[in-house]
């Protein structure tokens, strides 16, 4: 029985994180685990940060994952994952997309945006174990860009032991996403697992 | 086009809000209020949008017709609990749903209203936002029940809200009384597993009788009566909530005198952290009803503790009760909470510190904080480039504030030397960079009141009000008919991109549909303008620059209130409906590089390629064109295949 499992999605508006967390809950629910959800709806659509706590097991009840306690981080954009460095903990697992979503006090240059390798090195200070992957470029060879967050799901269907099975994810996308886009989000799952295989077998 | 448009719209989650009873679906709290309505067979559900309470009416919509249900966006919350209260008065089941800035909207209503009686059951949702997530006051809506006087239940999750919305029902008719449903943005859009009850199906025939002395209010001596009966009421009502099951008390056998209380969302840290460090020995009270309190459960727990902690968020409410509650029982209690800065009353709970304030109760440190790893984690937030909200990509709302800033220096006024007051809504984005022209907010409708405001006091620069269409609609026709009365000399700026469009694009009355898709009156903000005494009101396309300029260049030379309506679909809508451009590109050739189109519009489908072009992302683009109108260079051109 599992007891307490936190998947962390980041991501900036637009990525399709809130998405990606409702396929991966409906999947866990489907699967007969206790799920809770927690998001940060409202300016999703407007370039602005967006996170979303997909929580699973029996001693969970809050809707946001606790303190360092993620199991799993999803950052869709590869500063987002900087954002939510407090739930990073030892045993946190980080998928990261490499590809940036300048914000715009960037490119006002009122702010600037770290190094991918920077970014990457305070995460393994963390503890937590990091996978950059360009899933921007696998989308796009998928289909589209609008795949990105399916291909970071791929990604995790490929870490070792995932609590979902493939199955369940299947299903919870058919459920999910628009069935003619069903094929393009189809290969970039297996585009996503084949290149996580490709970075453990290397690692 | 349209009809598409709105009929995807609805079809969304229509198969899963009728599921049967005993089916289980992950729904989010707002969701669950909208499931626990459809079970209390209610008739009629009825607000104005606003985050985060918006999605309750936005999942009905697509099961009124199936299920006879009158579902509506009214044009604001005064008049949605005036409709709901005339409905109930008839004996109709009817859920009015607002976010807690609407309840004050609402309130000079609700307050009268609860002098009367109720026929059908009358349910007010309100849901407040601790953490200010949709940059709104940290209103606690708690304390409405002193104002009000009227009963509310504060849910903690989605099956929790979903079975309070159809008590709630009950109890409203059998004491004749509105009854507050109150949530907080993490309870309303958390989402979890919602075990379905049974649909009820209530047939009866409207009917009003006339009783004055119960509905009308000019008479001293019945106003009291009503006062009187009102708080009869509350007093009756009193062992039904407190035996409800929105309060749970357990104190365990070998309890070691520790306790704690928590409320909304709280009770879920509470348990969590009860599990993961085995608390088995402390007391718990959670509390549900707000109004009446609990009070024979909050003595009980008082006897057989001497140390409470109490777990809300915001205001210290059921803390100061308690207060009062341990002062008659007259035992020394240590309480800890907001008054002693165990937690705060600014920002939202969540479980580092509950878990922090429950070590402090049971003298544990639960929490092994490693400075270092702190250090690294505050380093990488620090890291984390700021993301201001940008207008969307095509935003009408981008370009007219481009305009406005061109009419302003073609005037000859800098930067900061004409007032902008802002309104609720997109609108107000203008208060990020690169416009930084936004100057005030403060709730629907006050820009216009709060420019002539600025104007009396003897500002002598150009003041111009921004307002979105549905704010207008909402709040806005008043000061402008003040402005107009007394001829007060500021430029209104209607910001019309036909929906609400903040909280998801609701229709707005000049949208010309209703929330259930069928089609309405478009009611026309020029002419209600001109109805307000509005001499002079332009109607523009924002999209087109140079005429936008020109329309506030006049209306700034103009002595009285003038208006200009900038009419233009918003940009997300109208992708949605497949109406946006080609995207524009940008000719490398004849881009010098200067990144004018970046600072002036900060577009996100723009961005810098390695060489110092700027680049135009096809994906992103709408093909508004209004970059195209900024390049000095006329290096971008709309796409052709």
């Amino acid at each position: 029985m599992i007891k307490e499992y936190n998947i962390l999605i980041s991501s900036v508006g637009g990525q399709g994180g809130i998405t990606l967390a409702r396929i991966i809950s409906s999947a866990a629910l489907s699967q007969g685990l206790k799920v809770r959800v927690g998001e940060t709806l409202g300016m999703a659509q407007r370039g602005g940060s967006v996170q979303s706590h997909v929580r699973f097991g029996e001693d969970v009840y809050g809707p946001l994952i606790p303190e360092r306690r993620s199991d799993v981080l999803f950052s869709l954009e590869p500063a987002e994952a900087l954002r939510v460095a407090k739930y990073i903990g030892k045993k946190t697992t980080i998928i990261m997309n490499t590809s940036p979503y300048l914000p715009i006090s960037v490119m006002l240059n009122e702010a600037t945006y770290p190094k991918i390798e920077e970014i990457v090195s305070i995460l393994n200070r963390l503890g937590g174990r990091v996978y950059p992957i360009d899933a921007m470029k696998l989308a796009e060879k998928a289909g589209s860009s609008r795949s990105l967050n399916i291909v970071m799901l791929g990604a995790y269907m490929s870490l070792e032991a995932p609590i979902l099975t493939l199955e369940a994810i299947k299903e919870a996308m058919a459920i999910s996403l628009p069935s003619r886009y069903l094929e393009q989000n189809t290969r970039a799952l297996n585009l996503g697992m084949e290149k996580m295989k490709k970075l453990i077998t290397g690692l | 086009m349209l009809e598409s448009f709105i009929n995807r719209a609805l079809e969304r989650n229509l198969s899963k809000m009728i599921g049967e009873e005993g089916s289980v679906s992950l729904l989010m709290g707002n969701e669950a209020i909208a499931r626990g309505a459809i079970e209390a067979g209610v008739k009629i559900v009825i607000g104005y949008p606003g985050t985060p309470s918006s999605e309750v009416i936005q999942t009905l919509a697509p099961t009124a017709k199936e299920l006879g249900i009158r579902v509506e966006w009214a044009v604001n919350e005064k008049v949605a609990i005036d409709i709901g209260a005339g409905a109930a008065l008839a004996g109709s089941r009817c859920l009015v749903t607002m976010k807690m800035a609407g309840l004050n909207v609402a309130s000079d209503s609700i307050i009268s209203i609860a002098y009367g009686d109720v026929n059908g059951g009358l349910v007010i949702y309100v849901a407040d936002d601790p953490a200010a997530h949709a940059g709104m006051a940290e209103q606690d809506s708690r304390f409405f029940t002193k104002i009000s006087l009227l009963p509310m239940i504060d849910v903690s999750d989605p099956q929790d809200a979903k079975d309070a919305i159809v008590e709630a029902f009950d109890f409203s008719e059998q004491f004749k009384i509105p009854v507050f449903i109150r949530s907080t943005s993490r309870v309303a859009h958390m989402r979890s597993a919602v075990t379905y009850g049974p649909v009820r199906r209530i047939r009866r025939a409207a009917e009003f009788k006339r009783d004055i002395r119960r509905f009308t209010r000019a008479s001293p001596v019945w106003c009291m009566e009503q006062h009187r009966i009102l708080n009869e009421k509350i007093e009756k009502m009193k062992p039904t909530f407190e035996n409800s099951k929105f309060n749970e008390l357990s104190i365990p056998e070998n309890n070691t005198g520790v306790g704690v209380i928590a409320s909304g969302v709280s009770w879920n840290y509470l348990q969590e952290i009860v599990a993961r460090h085995n608390l088995t020995k402390v007391a718990t009270l959670r509390i549900g009803t707000i109004n009446p309190l609990p009070e024979d459960l909050i003595r009980a727990f008082i006897d057989e503790v001497d140390r409470i902690l109490v777990l809300e968020e915001m205001e210290p409410y059921i803390e100061l009760h308690l207060k009062a509650m341990i002062g008659d029982v007259g035992k020394h209690i240590l309480v800890y909470g907001k008054y002693d800065g165990t937690l705060s009353r600014v920002g939202e709970y969540n479980d580092h510190l509950v878990e922090r304030a429950l070590g402090k109760l049971v003298e544990k440190k639960f929490v092994e904080e490693n400075f270092e790893l702190e250090e690294i984690r505050e380093e990488a937030s620090k890291l984390a480039p700021r993301r201001p909200l940008p207008f969307c990509p095509g935003c009408p709302h981008r370009a007219t504030y481009t305009a406005m800033r061109q009419a302003l220096r073609e005037l000859g006024y800098g930067d900061g030397d004409a007032i902008i007051t802002g309104d609720i809504g997109c609108t107000i984005l203008g208060m990020h960079p690169p416009f930084n022209m936004c100057w005030t907010e403060v709730s629907m409708g006050a820009s216009i009141a709060l420019a002539c405001g600025l104007r009396y006091a003897g500002i002598d620069k150009p003041i111009i009000a921004t307002i979105g269409d549905s704010t207008f609609f909402h709040a806005g026709i008043p000061p402008t008919v003040n402005a107009a009365w007394y001829n007060t000399n500021i430029v209104i700026a209607v910001l019309d991109n036909r929906v609400t469009a903040m909280t998801g694009h609701q229709p707005s009355p000049g949208s010309g549909y209703t929330a259930t898709g069928e089609e309405a009156e478009a009611i026309r903000i020029e002419s209600l303008l001109e109805a307000s005494g509005v001499k002079k009101v332009r109607v523009v396309d924002p999209y087109d620059l140079q005429l936008t300029k020109e329309a506030f260049i006049e209306a700034l030379k103009e002595k009285g209130p003038s208006a200009i309506v900038l009419r233009r679909i918003c940009s997300l809508v109208a992708r949605r409906m497949r109406l946006i451009g080609r995207p524009s590109v940008v000719d490398p050739e004849k881009c010098t590089g200067c990144q004018l189109c970046i600072r002036t519009l900060s577009c996100p489908a723009m961005s810098i390629t390695a060489d110092g072009k700027m680049v135009i992302d096809l994906a992103t683009c709408t093909g508004c064109g209004v970059c195209a109108q900024i390049c000095p260079f006329d290096a971008i051109t709309p796409w052709r295949s």
